[in-house]
């Protein structure tokens, strides 16, 4: 068994498994934070981002050298955890050959497809005039200036897909729910678990007869909107896989939801606007429900929220559609029946309103000061570029970062110098080291494997070592490009026999509880099951003489010799020799046992563990006699 | 004895003493005995037996009975201890033979009511109650009780042998104070110099305290001690001197044995031991034992004794400190100190649960020597708060890494009950001066806690606490100001929208705390007002949390008292004007209490303030009159607190008086006039009927000063204090009590043989509207209402006369409950 890994980024995981006969791909993350490298795409021209020092690439497109670890074509299935994992699928599923299928539970299907058009639609609406890849070289890119020059592996670099690759690679998804069975070619069965992170997240179990590995990716024990993790069915895993921890450790969830509140507060009533660079699905479910409450409380009843994104109104109404994959609080309000999230009595209210971008409607409805959920959190492309520009001079306004997959700082760069406040509450519902820790011991893996970086304190604050996995044994870490043997053999194989076959058999119990019985049989193996069948008894052959003397050797199938088992006592064995006429035995101790010298007969037996041996020469009656006598000693199968 | 009760208390012994009757509750048993001690006091027991015969036949039919109720025996046995604690009573009772027949050992264990804990606690307190003469102590001798005593003392109900044990200590006592009092050998008082049957009572105890410490049996051992602890706090010379004799050997044996279950019971006998004579004489050791005791301070529970030591100075109180700051200085200091050697602590720290706990031991015991300025010794208090604020960098994650060593890091982050302690701790050592040296850590380091949005809302209380304090004592210096307008002011911008409201209410609360604590400085309040702190107090007193509002009503208004003593009024009448308009919305419309109580208490605090306000008269009669006619009884008393507080104002100086000129009637009349427009007189009458007892009662002192007032004025302008008295509550009783009066002088005056005035009389009577405030303050009996409501609302229910009638009656109905059961 043996585990690929192709990201070493740890809560965007891609990793394969080999097991059994199986190639199984655990999600594909995106890691789309090499789009700090670039400008920001705005939307409306930005005389101050055009004259931002820059580089373009003049040069055509090359071939790049493919470096690959795997054959991507070889994968047999893909599992997907949740839609921020899935953010890679066109690139594996199309132009590599695969040709296997992906699983996925209907909401990450659904949310997936958002986030992927969103992103589609971000990038296709600035177009680029030229696409350049000469400069990835090592020999060009050594020569680049800035921070250019010192970006890794920009060969891995991609343009972003179109729209036809993500149609493509979606039709590839075969639906699955928590809890459901999926065989793989018989050899092994996968099954989703609800993990509690977002609308549709799982953990999967991938398990044949005799070995059980998890596989934990991004799972959350807080509660939030979705349905919570299941844990008691990843007990017993001989592998536990664990990915997908919180990016931010030291952040809680429940201080950075409250500073959230009071900052967007602060903001709003000295009449400043609040920027929240986000992603259109998660955690803004959350916040939005946050704020629902707390904007009666604080008297800010009347400031107007603006949803801005290509699927804003496809994500606000999914999440009111899928009443089975959230906590049991918001499924209960659906038989009233109430929309289980509060953001449709927002929009009702008109307190929420959404649009697909900043063209259009929004410009002649847009009212100060308000709150402005947009994308893209890496501030490089969507609509949040342009309200950087906007507000980005007055000190009233105040961006509030939540997602916590950019570092803020670099994100805030291009916009320097900034006066608008700027104050970074990353929420990460994510299991911390603390919950990770309960729950191992909870649920007691023989083996986990995790990212490297979870087995050490956080590079900033080396002395943390409570933000760090201890385990006993060790946690085997991978990084980008390893390829672990797991630790463990499989030992075991399930095989049937067939009700006939059983049916012949003779058990005789050799000790209480345990019988033996020998079987003579076919073995056939299809799907990766296997069937004990019956010989098939020789079909009466027509008489022909062609074969006449094929036929006179027939391939007979005998019966086995019986199988012996038990020992040789020796006080027994020798009265029976003494009975028998053998008096003369002269008895000597060895290591393994005792040989047994008949000096009238010049025989010798000797008598070990577990063998026998009887040593006559050429006095074929008496060999046989002896055997006789020794077989009386034994239990035959 | 009121005769009432003197003729029910012969149905109540026979009620009592009837075996058949189920026994009433314990409470109103508790209740009579409590009343009978009180006539006791009052009265002489003598007089109680002489006159009343029942209680003698109560008394023996109760204990000759073989089947009355334990509840009743142990009532009796203590009622017949207290009749007998005087010569007379003990004498009455001796005659009867009633006291051998209730208190003789025989006589106790008859039938199985001795397995009773009631019976045997009731027999110890009834020994206990007679032991007042010497009379008693000869019975309690003579008929070899003390046995009995020293078996009960391990007994196997906890009250029975505390009690036991008390009443060892109390003969222990009464034999030293009988010694002294008959001055045979005063000066040279010993044991020996006892009466002979008594020294061997008290070598009976004293034997009894020494085996039990010899004893392999643990409870045993504790017992021992227990007395023991008890007989050296309580008992003087030479019982104690005598006893720790005896016992200072065992007592080193069980030291030294250093038995965990032991600790605690040990220490609280060497702190006894502490505060006597004892200390300071060689022979007796108690030094040598505390040595021993304290060990290497790796016992639990060695923290109290250490903090209770560390106050006597003649000890080894350095020690004690030593202990006390061990765990601190050892999660955070370098290890190449000598604390490094101290392994079994560094074992214990690196346990989470020990760890916290010994941290907190440790805080919790320096924060109480710090509030008593203790000086330490070895040690600079500088290194000490360094210390702690280093524990609390620790507690939120941040710090040094020359301390990687240390295990107890991880257990500490974000560990409330450490970070609250240690807060606390930091306030408390804001008491020593040479800290304010420090103060740019400290503040830090509360800075942070209040920036971190993991705080919890307990830590950000505590936090809070401890700034104000630290705030207070660096108030003189000049970076103070930089800090709060700088540094804290934005934090609590912040925290005023936090969404817990426990954290918007304590932001708040020290926000007021704060403001009175630098009121008068003037730096600060032009800092309150330029950084646009007032303007979010006023959008608090709309929070939609009501203890939110309440806090916030109580800030604005201190913010509105630090404005007074700017010179700056002009701007300042601003804000005044807006907390104004504000409170008396919350007054007239908030839904809670709360909010209204903090607007009324702040108006009283305005008026209590030395500046006059000449503001606050427009709306002072709203919020008397709002203030009295609401539905929550605490705001009407705050209502006439600030009554109080404006007549005290208007009478005593008058300070509207522009001209000097004017006689003192005319003064108090215009005063008094004053009070009348702002509608005083009739939130103190309609409160004077009001439905509330202590709104009614509050209402007639006030009442009763200004009659005083009014009747000391000789002709006082009555035509200016006319009050209207149609129409309202209180008019229509006073109509109604003016009526009555005017009808009495007129019968009376009819029976003098003024006829004819009669029905003139009445009907202008039914008619009239207006009464002068001194009229109306005499026709109300005033002292008569104020006598009623002092009574307590139960008074009634709680006579001994009714309890009395209560245990009759339940008599009678279960009597009849048993006839309806058939």
């Amino acid at each position: 068994m043996k585990l690929y890994c192709l990201s070493g980024h740890p809560t965007l995981p891609c990793n394969v498994l080999k097991f059994k006969s199986t190639t199984i791909m655990l999600d594909c993350g995106l890691d789309t934070t090499a789009a700090l490298y670039f400008l920001p795409l705005p939307l409306v021209h930005s005389p101050r981002l055009s004259k931002l020092p820059g580089w373009v690439s003049k040069d055509g497109a090359i071939n790049l050298e493919k470096k690959e670890l795997l054959d991507l074509s070889t994968i047999d299935v893909i599992l997907i955890s949740n839609y921020h994992c899935m953010m890679a699928l066109p690139y594996i599923t199309e132009h590599t050959g695969f040709t296997g299928t992906v699983y996925a539970t209907e909401p990450t299907l659904q949310i997936g497809r958002l986030l992927m058009e969103e992103l589609v639609t971000f990038m296709e609406r600035v177009p680029k005039a030229q696409a350049a890849t000469c400069w990835k070289n090592k020999e060009i890119q050594r020569l680049l200036p800035g921070p250019l020059k010192d970006a890794v592996d920009v060969w891995s670099w991609r343009k972003c897909y179109s729209v036809q690759e993500v149609n493509s690679a979606l039709s590839k998804v075969q639906l699955v729910g928590y809890s459901q069975k999926v065989e793989l070619f018989g050899a092994v069965q996968v099954t989703p678990l609800s993990s509690g992170y977002s609308l549709g997240s799982s953990n999967w179990i991938i398990q044949s007869h005799y070995e059980k590995v998890s596989y934990v990716s991004g799972s959350s024990l807080l509660t939030t909107h979705p349905q919570p993790m299941e844990q008691s069915s990843l007990k017993n895993s001989d592998v536990l896989i664990l990915t997908g921890l919180t990016q931010i450790p030291t952040a809680n969830p429940d201080g950075m939801l409250g500073e959230f509140c009071s900052n967007l507060s602060m903001t709003i009533r000295a009449g400043g606007n609040v920027l929240v660079p986000c992603y259109s699905s998660g955690v803004i479910y959350d916040l939005l429900e946050c704020l629902y409450q707390f904007m009666d409380s604080a008297n800010l009843g009347s400031t107007p929220f603006y949803f801005i994104s290509p699927v804003a109104n496809s994500s606000l109404e999914f999440s009111q559609i899928f009443a089975e994959w959230l906590c049991q609080n918001k499924q209960s309000k659906v038989y009233l029946p109430e929309p289980p999230f509060p953001h449709a009595e927002l929009i009702q209210t008109n307190k929420l309103k959404h649009y697909p971008s900043i063209h259009g409607d929004f410009s002649s409805e847009f009212r100060q000061p308000c709150v402005v959920f947009t994308g893209h959190p890496s501030l490089r492309f969507g609509d949040v570029v342009h309200f950087m520009e906007l507000w980005g001079k007055s000190s009233l306004n105040t961006i509030i970062f939540t997602e916590p997959d950019f570092s803020y700082l670099d994100a805030l760069a291009p916009y320097q110098p900034l006066a608008m406040k700027c104050v970074y509450c990353p929420i990460d519902t994510r299991l911390n080291f603390h919950q990770v820790s309960k729950l191992l011991k909870d649920i007691q893996p023989l083996h986990v494997v995790c990212p490297e970086p979870y087995t050490q304190p956080p590079p900033a604050q080396p002395h943390r070592s409570d933000l760090m996995l201890e385990l006993q044994p060790p946690p085997m870490s991978y990084r980008r490009c390893s390829v672990l043997g797991l630790p463990f053999r499989r030992r075991y194989e399930r095989i049937h026999l067939l009700p006939e076959l059983a049916r012949s058999l003779v058990p005789s119990e050799i000790k209480a509880g345990v019988s033996v019985a020998t079987v003579s049989a076919v073995l056939q193996s299809k799907d990766n099951k296997h069937v004990l069948q019956p010989v098939p008894k020789p079909a009466p052959v027509p008489p022909s003489k062609k074969r006449k003397r094929v036929m006179e050797e027939p391939p007979e199938v005998l019966n086995p010799k019986p199988l012996l088992s038990g020992a040789v006592p020796l006080e027994p064995f020798l009265a029976t020799l003494h009975k028998n006429g053998i008096t003369e035995v002269k008895v000597e101790e060895t290591a393994d046992g005792h040989i047994l010298h008949l000096q009238t007969e010049d025989v010798l037996i000797q008598l070990e563990e577990d063998a026998t041996h009887i040593i006559c020469d050429n006095n074929e009656p008496l060999r046989t006699a002896l055997r006789d006598l020794v077989l009386r000693f034994l239990q035959k199968l | 004895m009121d005769s009432d009760c003197l003729s029910l208390l012969p149905a109540v012994c026979l009620v009592l003493a009837d075996p058949k009757q189920s026994p009433p509750d314990d409470t109103s048993l508790e209740k009579l005995l409590d009343w009978f001690k009180e006539l006791h006091i009052q009265s002489n027991g003598q007089v109680l037996l002489q006159h009343q015969p029942c209680l003698l036949e109560f008394i023996s039919s109760v204990c000759t009975s073989k089947t009355t109720d334990p509840a009743i025996i142990s009532f009796t046995l203590k009622f017949t201890g207290l009749l007998a604690a005087t010569k007379q009573g003990f004498n009455l009772l001796e005659e009867g033979d009633l006291l051998l027949c209730a208190f003789e050992r025989e006589a106790c264990y008859v039938c199985d009511l001795w397995e009773d804990a009631s019976v045997r606690s009731g027999w110890l307190q009834g020994l206990l109650n007679m032991l007042k003469h010497q009379n008693a102590l000869d019975f309690i001798c003579g008929n070899g009780l003390i046995k009995v005593v020293l078996q009960l003392q391990n007994d196997r109900s906890l009250f029975v042998a505390s009690l036991a044990n008390q009443l060892l200590v109390h003969i222990l006592n009464f034999l030293t104070s009988l010694n002294m009092t008959n001055g045979s050998d005063a000066v040279g008082s010993s044991v020996s110099s006892l009466r002979s049957d008594w020294v061997s009572v008290s070598s009976e105890i004293m034997n009894a305290v020494v085996e039990a410490l010899r004893s392999e049996d643990h409870p045993r051992v504790l017992l021992g001690l227990r007395l023991l602890s008890l007989v050296l706090s309580q008992c003087g010379e030479p019982i104690r001197s005598t006893l720790w004799k005896d016992v200072l050997v065992p007592l080193e044996v069980l030291i030294n044995r250093g038995s965990e279950s032991l600790t605690q019971t040990l220490m609280t006998v060497l702190q006894a031991a502490v505060r006597t004579s004892l200390l300071g004489q060689s022979e007796y050791k108690v030094e040598e034992l505390l040595e021993a005791m304290l060990g290497d301070g790796n016992r639990k529970g060695v923290f109290s004794f250490s903090l209770s030591l560390s106050f006597s100075p003649e000890i080894s109180k350095r020690k004690a400190t030593g202990i006390i700051l061990l765990p601190l200085q050892c999660v955070s200091t370098q290890p190449q100190t000598e604390v490094e050697t101290n392994l079994v602590l560094n074992e214990q720290l690196s346990q989470k649960a020990l760890c916290i706990s010994l941290l907190m031991q440790s805080l919790s015991s320096l924060a109480e020597l710090a509030h008593t300025k203790y000086l330490f010794e070895d040690i600079s208090i500088h290194s000490i708060t360094s210390s702690v604020v280093l524990l609390l960098r620790m507690c939120s994650g941040h710090y040094p890494s020359s301390l990687l060593h240390i295990n107890a890091s991880i257990h500490l982050i974000g560990c409330c009950k450490v970070q609250r302690c240690g807060l606390d701790t930091l306030g408390a050592l804001s008491f020593y001066e040479e800290n304010v040296d420090l103060r740019k850590d400290i503040f830090d380091v509360l800075l942070d806690f209040l920036q971190s949005p993991d705080s919890h809302a307990t830590v950000l209380k505590k936090t809070f606490q401890a700034t104000v304090r630290w705030i207070a004592v660096c108030s003189p210096f000049p970076d103070l100001l930089q800090f709060i307008s700088h540094d804290l002011f934005p934090v609590l911008e912040k925290r005023m929208w936090d969404l817990r409201w426990e954290v918007r209410d304590s932001t708040l609360e020290f926000i007021t705390q704060l403001t009175a604590a630098l009121n008068g400085n003037s730096g600060f309040t032009e800092a309150l007002h330029t950084s646009g702190m007032v303007s979010v107090l006023l959008s608090s007193l709309a929070d939609t949390e009501g203890y939110v509002r309440a806090s916030a009503v109580a800030a604005v208004g201190e913010a509105v008292t630090a404005s007074f003593h700017q010179a700056t009024l002009e701007r300042n009448s601003n804000l005044l004007e807006k907390a104004l308009t504000q409170m008396m919305i919350v007054l007239s419309q908030d839904t809670e209490v709360f909010p209204r109580r903090a607007v009324v208490k702040a108006f009283t605090s305005w008026l209590k303030g030395s500046h006059p306000l000449t503001a606050l008269d427009s709306s002072l009669s709203s919020v008397l009159s709002l203030g009295g006619n609401d539905f929550d009884w605490e705001v009407k008393m705050h209502t006439l607190e600030l009554a109080e507080v404006l007549m005290e104002k208007t009478l005593t100086c008058c300070p509207y008086m522009q001209n000097v000129d004017f006689s003192e009637k005319t003064c108090l009349t215009q005063a008094l006039s004053r009070l009348k427009d702002f509608g005083l007189f009739d939130l103190l009458f309609n409160s004077l009927f009001d439905c509330d007892r202590p709104v009614c009662e509050k209402a007639c002192a006030l009442l009763v000063r200004l009659r005083t007032l009014t009747a000391e004025t000789a002709d006082l302008d009555h035509s200016a204090l006319v009050l209207n008295v149609c129409g309202n509550r209180w008019g229509d009783e006073v109509q109604r009590r003016y009526l009555k009066k005017q009808q009495a002088k007129a019968s009376v005056c009819a029976t003098d043989g003024a006829t004819g005035s009669d029905e003139r009389t009445d009907s202008e009577l039914h008619c009239i509207k207006d009464i002068s405030l001194p009229t109306i303050l005499q026709i109300l009996d005033l002292n008569d209402m104020q006598r009623m409501l002092m009574l307590s609302s139960d008074h009634v229910v709680n006579s001994p006369q009714s309890l009395m009638e209560d245990i009759l009656s339940a008599a009678q109905q279960s009597e009849e409950n048993i006839v309806d059961c058939y």
